[in-house]
């Protein structure tokens, strides 16, 4: 045999060259030094080139969960995302400003700001069940038909952009934050947060996404189901640089009652969690909105743990 | 099927994101490619699983950088919005000097010698490369010979220049 060229010596340093091939090499390098030195070189070849490639790696980072049979969730890009997005979004607002004045006699009480927090949750929850939307809506509906009758709900919702100018404050907080991205991996979350995000332990994640509120460098809503036609989405801000100092709730289902709660809360709970958590833990701005009443949330809350690895 | 591909996802995940991050040169995006890709072998349940997801990651890859060039264009004449720079960030940018550096010396490969290092790079075995790239399977060893040679070279190259830029 003459002797063993490059590609040959690349097969058999990679383990890729054919058994009866690879007996011919070694019968050949065992009788021939220049070779060997060329073996030893092309291996040294080898590891540095993997060296390199090595520092072009990707971070290493923890499988995400594949969701078989759920062929839509992973990754869709952002601009399959946004014309559905849009349209959730419309279609959320008009519902809101319909049952806004649909319900005249409640908007006054306490209640009509829970349930503005119920289409905080609609709106974060619909671009990402789309399809699976129509059960999501029933609950809503039937309690604006509690209300007022389902005509006048129609006819409001077509007069809505027109009706909209005086909206509740429970509304503009439902707006002030916008789900800008496709799904998140929980991996992809974690490095926009710089910390494990924070979701209900002992409830299933339907999703992530990104999303954008002023005043935070990232923010991610994590959908998590409570039962087949309910779910509360789990918001983790961090704030842009300027304000992490101090633990900004902004926002809130109902920011008179609510947002004073949670600045109390955290604090307490924070000890609990510091300990098992990293100390990005301050920084983060957490918020449960979802179709449940308000002192569920609060509960809710306080329940939030980091999703580990 | 969705057994079989729950299966090859667990082997070729971090394979594939690896793969097409070397095209993208970001992880993020990288990820969502990938996922995109297991998106649509879920629908198509393609034969050769394995290998059909880094045909379609690596089209996709590929349109994704012409579209990320088409964006970034119009971007410049919009004007940059301000990036936050934090501790994380200048730790993000020393590893993407030296990322930068290996990108630049990939790009001097030809095509084809940077495919198959790349695709050996992310465990594929020469019979997958030759299957994906349509070389002999005996034409993968040399082709890989000549890659890592050039990487390598070019990589001692730009170190070598950049001292010298730098006096």
């Amino acid at each position: 045999m003459s002797h063993v060229d490059d590609g040959t010596l690349h097969a058999y340093l990679d383990g890729e060259l054919p058994p009866d091939e690879a007996r011919g090499v070694d019968a050949h390098l065992a009788q021939c030094p220049d070779c060997r030195t060329r073996l030893e070189e092309e291996r040294a070849l080898i590891g540095r080139a993997d060296e390199l490639l090595g520092r072009a790696a990707p971070p290493d980072r923890a499988l995400p969960p594949f969701r078989p049979g759920d062929a839509k969730a992973p990754g869709r890009l952002w601009w399959q995302v946004r014309l559905p997005l849009a349209w959730a979004a419309t279609v959320v607002l008009a519902l809101g400003a319909g049952l806004y004045l649909g319900s005249g006699t409640l908007r006054r009480e306490p209640p009509a700001e829970k349930r503005t927090g119920d289409l905080a949750a609609s709106e974060t929850i619909a671009p990402s069940k789309r399809p699976a939307s129509v059960p999501a809506r029933p609950p809503a509906a039937l309690r604006v038909r509690d209300n007022a009758a389902v005509a006048p709900r129609e006819r409001d919702r077509a007069m809505a952009p027109a009706a909209a100018p005086a909206p509740p404050t429970g509304l503009l907080d439902a707006r002030s934050y916008a789900l800008t991205g496709p799904p998140l991996t929980v991996d992809s979350a974690r490095v926009l947060l710089g910390a494990d995000p924070r979701v209900v332990p002992d409830l299933p994640i339907r999703s992530v996404h990104r999303a954008r509120m002023i005043g935070y460098a990232a923010v991610v809503v994590v959908e998590q189901p409570l039962d087949s036609s309910t779910a509360i989405a789990v918001i983790n801000g961090r704030p842009s640089q300027l304000m992490l100092a101090e633990v900004v709730v902004a926002g809130a289902a109902q920011p008179d009652s609510l947002a004073p709660a949670a600045r109390k809360a955290k604090p307490a709970a924070a000890p609990a969690r510091a300990a098992a958590t990293d100390h990005a833990d301050a920084g983060l701005f957490l918020d449960v909105r979802g179709p449940v009443p308000a002192d569920s949330l609060v509960a809710l809350r306080r329940r939030l743990q980091p999703l580990r690895p | 099927m969705p057994d079989d591909l729950a299966d090859v996802y667990r082997t070729t995940y971090r394979a594939l994101v690896r793969f097409v991050y070397r095209k993208v040169w970001d992880v993020e995006r990288a990820e969502d490619l990938a996922q995109e890709a297991f998106a649509r072998a879920l629908v198509h349940k393609p034969e050769n699983a394995r290998g059909w997801l880094f045909v379609v990651a690596a089209n996709m890859a590929r349109d994704d950088a012409r579209r990320w060039a088409r964006e970034r264009r119009h971007l410049t004449l919009l004007g940059a919005e301000p990036q936050d720079s934090t501790p994380a960030v200048d730790e993000a940018l020393h590893a993407e000097g030296e990322r930068s550096q290996v990108r630049a010396a990939l790009e001097q490969l030809t095509p084809r010698d940077r495919e198959v290092l790349l695709l050996w790079d992310s465990g594929l075995s020469y019979e997958e490369i030759a299957a994906q790239t349509g070389l002999a399977r005996g034409a993968v060893g040399t082709t890989l010979a000549r890659a890592r040679r050039r990487l390598v070279d070019a990589y001692e190259a730009g170190k070598k220049g950049e001292h010298v830029a730098r006096g």
